[in-house]
């Protein structure tokens, strides 16, 4: 089995072209994950154009994707109509809903194309673009394992895992982990006590050999932005330690963060990785155009 | 200009003596006319992006990447060969997208760590490091 996932878009909140931000990128949140033939898009931030592009270059036809949105605020469906794949006849895109009958995503992707935003409309796309669900408690698609949680945001927010044979990637971005502590305000005072996350994000993440996590802040700055629906990246680290995780990528970077910073804040989360795991749990800012096979 | 046609083949420049820059390359024959500076300041300005091997059978050592698609491995048709047996015959391509670069893993036995995480592929920025088996190279974008 050939388990790829690759990041599109590593940047939250609006796109951030420019020379402080070429390593990590600027493009808004798209993962693609691979698992033989099958395609699996999370997020449709602006990194879905680049993606929906080089999807075009490697020259399969027709293009079938199974596309999933943590929640549909702007910086993750505003690639979508600029997704080049939807444009063309004979190819399909899924838009699953996370709960029976759930729609929600399809119709919230067609509301953005509506003529007061876009020229083309929902409806003129070439492509087959189909509503789905995953049903209450997860779907099986194309072999592979998919299951939600929902998350806390400001809406709320979903995230997703996907597992085949034993190899689990979790993609879960936008959620304010740190509110959502069994200790928040303990962990709010003191940032090195061990911070206890929620039982079901535990769970949900447990024994995932990728864990992509929204990590937009560095402890200082959520100080000024709690509430604001991101958490510390650090936390994270104790999420991952908790479920056991084997790589952590930190994703969802702040705009105002140039890749100098987003270094310190990895660095951060690896000097608490040591702490908590002893070296078991590896930590890295997940950047544009990198690759990783999942075994 | 000899030592110019040794870094277009994509051979090491500057093998044991450290990171040699490039307009070192032009300081044994300098050409003194105004059409020849001409050139030498055309020439550092589009400075092709090079791996600098830190680390490994050799190091340090330097290779240009002027080609657009250049394997690194210890197999004889590699343009960038080290001579380790960690490294796969075969190992990682680096391919050249516009101005930038791009790796990949070709299947290696021991992978390709991009600032120590396993990677298939990735973008090249400066100063990322490449770890193939025990040989480590360090990258540097280009100058134009």
């Amino acid at each position: 089995m050939n388990f790829f996932v690759k990041f599109w878009g590593t940047r939250g909140s609006i796109p951030t072209p420019g020379s402080l931000t070429q390593v990590f990128g600027g493009n808004t949140p798209c993962i693609e994950l691979r698992v033989d033939d099958a395609l699996y898009v999370c997020d449709g931030g602006s990194g879905l154009r680049e993606l929906g592009l080089d999807l075009l270059r490697r020259g399969k036809k027709p293009i079938v994707a199974h596309m999933f949105f943590s929640h549909a605020h702007w910086d993750h469906i505003q690639g979508f109509p600029f997704f080049v794949p939807a444009f063309l006849k004979d190819n399909s895109l899924i838009i699953y809903g996370t709960a029976p009958g759930d729609t929600k995503f399809h119709k919230l992707l067609s509301g953005q194309m509506e003529s007061d935003y876009f020229p083309v409309a929902f409806g003129d796309l070439g492509a087959r673009v189909a509503p789905d669900d995953l049903g209450a408690e997860g779907k099986t698609i194309e072999g592979v394992a998919v299951r939600a949680i929902a998350q806390l945001h400001h809406g709320p927010s979903y995230g997703y895992a996907f597992e085949k044979d034993g190899r689990k990637v979790v993609y879960a971005t936008d959620n304010e982990l740190d509110l959502e502590l069994e200790n928040a305000d303990e962990a709010a005072r003191d940032p090195d006590a061990p911070r206890r996350c929620p039982r079901r994000y535990v769970d949900f993440c447990r024994g995932a050999k990728l864990l992509i996590a929204d990590g937009q802040y560095t402890d200082a700055e959520y100080a000024n932005k709690r509430t604001w629906g991101h958490p510390r990246a650090t936390t994270c680290v104790d999420l991952a330690v908790e479920a056991g995780v084997e790589q952590l990528a930190i994703t969802h970077h702040d705009p105002l963060q140039s890749d100098d910073k987003v270094r310190e804040k990895i660095e951060a989360c690896r000097v608490r990785a040591q702490r908590l795991s002893g070296g078991k749990l590896q930590v890295f800012g997940a950047r544009e155009g990198m690759e990783l096979r999942i075994d | 200009m000899a030592k110019k046609s040794k870094a277009d083949k994509g051979v090491a420049a500057g093998s044991g003596q450290g990171l040699v820059p490039p307009e070192d390359e032009f300081s044994d024959d300098m050409p003194t006319s105004e059409s020849h500076l001409g050139v030498i300041f055309r020439e550092r300005e589009r400075r092709p992006a090079f791996l600098e091997m830190v680390e490994g059978p050799g190091a340090p050592c330097v290779y240009m990447l002027e080609r657009v698609d250049m394997q690194v491995g210890r197999g004889a048709e590699t343009e960038i060969r080290v001579d380790s047996t960690e490294v796969s015959r075969r190992h990682a391509r680096i391919t050249r997208a516009g101005t930038s670069h791009q790796v990949q893993d070709l299947e290696s036995r021991n992978g390709v760590l991009l600032n120590g995480v396993r990677i298939h592929s990735a973008s090249l920025h400066e100063g990322d490091t490449l770890q193939l088996g025990n040989v480590v190279f360090v990258y540097h974008e280009g100058q134009r």
